[in-house]
């Protein structure tokens, strides 16, 4: 791909997006634990986690 | 639709520039290569070369257990050896594996040039030996090597020696490059796709790569964040995990298997595209219900996110939390079987010829539904407080892991080999491999069904004298299956090197896109999109 194929622009945007997608989840797990009640701190990282998925993977099934 | 029929693809230089494909010759091509094929082609071998060393590490379980009493190795290095086989195959061979089918196929199967970030892709590969390096390296070093499981639990785990702080650094390291590898996909698929292949015309292995992608990019954080506490624990004096500090041992396992579990789908979801392609090709018919396989592979993703304390059963839960990982897990099995009648609907009147790649997957079909089922008896929690940590679990992750995934593998080894080498693999080898494999496979792990009925523990070097036939029965099948895998790594080596020429597409009902290519496919492909009406 050359420098200004809009492609690569397109791409280099998905892949930062999901590398901070992945950079929160490693922070997040570990935050969790400081929080009073780490069940409850875990729960919102999962919830997260789950949330990102069905999003993820539903925002393509209709296309 | 789930491929693409070559009438309906236009335009396009499927191996443009092939005169113009200047690289580094000898060593050097294969450390700079950023060219897909190239790098796919490292991560098989790889792949194959940990699969070899995790075999070598299973044998010498199955050695020390041919019979009761001590033989071979010290108990401790027996523990080593069951740690560092079950993270060998899983980080080292599987996943490497299914990424290296992934670096071949995706791109030729959308009509992309190459991936779409191609030098991170190098580093991804190329991260992958030294953690591999640094596994084995721990077997050497004061202590010996991590000897707590690849599930690595507290509080064992925080006790141990420097072996463990080699293993947690692999963890960290196999983990970056998969999740750049999963960017990579995810990446790949959504922004290089050639004109008119849209999302639900993709060949359905494109598909489960890209749910698995996407499944990689939520847990690997996770693990990487439960080692990195698990380190700091050890060195640093918090206690995320240490009881005598106010840790709980028990979230480790939370965290552990919200991770551990999707992981089992992660390796398996690529291996479901795999046999996608191959049945449908030896059928010489569609894929049965496109539409129905990918929401089914979408439902077993997200389902695997629900169902990970199942595996915690015997740690004490309340009841209603039971109920609800029993109930859950036992829902997987709906979409699972979405998939297995689909797959049976597209034999049904097919014209159906038995090839290698045909038997690999009859042979995946057969033997995964018998691992499929013994996991639905694991999810019911009466029984599983029972089995919990008997030979019937490991029966049943073999049943998953290697008659499913590793099969599949073969079987879509056995299907690319003619467009990747340009060579017609040898068929009476191939099925030598099949048949030796099968055979010896359930030699080797259907009698650990009846050694986990009858209570016998698992990770133990020695055992009770009731247990003896039938664990001499499984290290014959054991070996019988490790020898056989040589058959396949001759008749890999002689497709490379010679044989009969491979026409572009040697399956007659192949459809997607990399069959339009040259067999070898060029070393650039599809550099001027082809558009997909």
């Amino acid at each position: 791909m050359d420098r200004d194929d809009p492609r690569r622009k397109a791409a280099i945007r998905t892949g930062l997006l999901l590398l901070a997608i992945a950079l929160l989840f490693f922070f997040g797990i570990i935050a969790s634990r400081f929080i009073d009640s780490p069940l409850v701190s875990t729960g919102v990282v999962g919830g997260a986690v789950l949330l990102y998925l069905i999003v993820a993977i539903g925002r393509h099934l209709r296309k | 639709m789930s491929s693409v029929p070559h009438d309906l693809v236009v335009g396009g230089h499927p191996h443009a520039h092939d005169d113009h494909a200047h690289h580094p010759k000898g060593i050097m091509r294969w450390i700079t290569t950023t060219n897909h094929k190239d790098i796919g082609t490292l991560y098989l071998w790889f792949s194959f070369t940990m699969f070899l060393v995790g075999g070598v590490m299973a044998l010498t379980i199955r050695a020390e257990l041919f019979q009761p009493g001590l033989q071979i190795v010290q108990p401790e290095f027996f523990n080593s050896m069951t740690t560092l086989h079950g993270l060998i195959m899983i980080f080292g061979a599987l996943m490497p594996g299914a990424v290296g089918f992934a670096n071949w196929l995706i791109p030729m199967q959308i009509g992309a040039p190459d991936m779409a970030f191609a030098r991170m892709n190098n580093w991804s590969f190329w991260l992958l030996p030294p953690a591999a390096i640094m596994l084995l390296l721990s077997l050497f070093v004061p202590g010996g090597a991590a000897s707590g499981g690849w599930t690595m639990y507290p509080p064992l785990t925080v006790q141990s020696g420097m072996g463990m702080d080699l293993t947690i650094f692999a963890v960290h390291i196999m983990g970056a490059s998969s999740i750049m590898g999963s960017i990579n996909i995810v990446t790949t698929i959504l922004n290089l796709r050639a004109p008119g292949m849209t999302l639900m015309k993709m060949p359905l292995f494109c598909w489960t790569w890209l749910i698995t992608a996407y499944l990689l990019i939520a847990v690997m954080p996770v693990l990487a964040g439960a080692v990195t506490m698990l380190l700091t624990d050890r060195h640093f004096g918090t206690s995320f995990f240490n009881a005598a500090g106010g840790g709980d041992p028990v979230l480790f396992q939370h965290v552990f298997w919200f991770f551990g579990h999707p992981e089992v789908y992660i390796i398996i979801l690529p291996a479901f595209g795999i046999i996608s392609e191959i049945i449908p090709s030896f059928s010489r018919k569609p894929l049965f219900g496109y539409a129905s396989m990918v929401y089914a592979v979408a439902a077993i993703a997200i389902l695997s996110f629900l169902v990970w304390a199942h595996h915690m059963f015997t740690t004490g839960m309340p009841a209603a939390s039971i109920l609800f990982y029993m109930y859950a897990t036992m829902l997987i099995a709906v979409p699972t079987g979405v998939k297995v009648f689909n797959w049976l609907a597209t034999m049904w009147k097919g014209a159906i010829s038995l090839e290698a790649p045909m038997l690999f997957a009859l042979g995946f079909l057969f033997l995964f539904v018998v691992g499929g089922f013994t996991g639905l008896i694991l999810a019911i929690q009466p029984i599983d407080i029972q089995f919990q940590d008997t030979y019937y679990v490991v029966a049943h992750f073999h049943y998953v892991m290697v008659a499913g995934t590793l099969f599949a593998f073969f079987g879509g080894a056995y299907y690319w080999l003619p467009k990747w080498t340009g060579h017609m693999y040898n068929e009476k080898l191939a099925d030598w491999h099949f048949w030796l494999s099968f055979i010896f496979f359930n030699v080797a792990f259907f009698p650990m069904h009846f050694l986990g009925l009858a209570g016998m523990p698992r990770r133990i070097p020695d055992y009770a004298q009731q247990f003896t036939d039938w664990n001499m029965v499984s290290t014959i099948g054991a070996f019988g299956f490790g020898l056989s895998q040589l058959v396949f790594l001759t008749a890999v080596v002689k497709c490379i090197r010679g044989g009969a020429p491979a026409p572009a597409k040697p399956w007659e009902g192949a459809t997607t896109l990399e069959w339009t290519l040259p067999s070898p496919a060029p070393y650039h492909t599809f550099e001027t999109p082809p558009v997909v009406k």
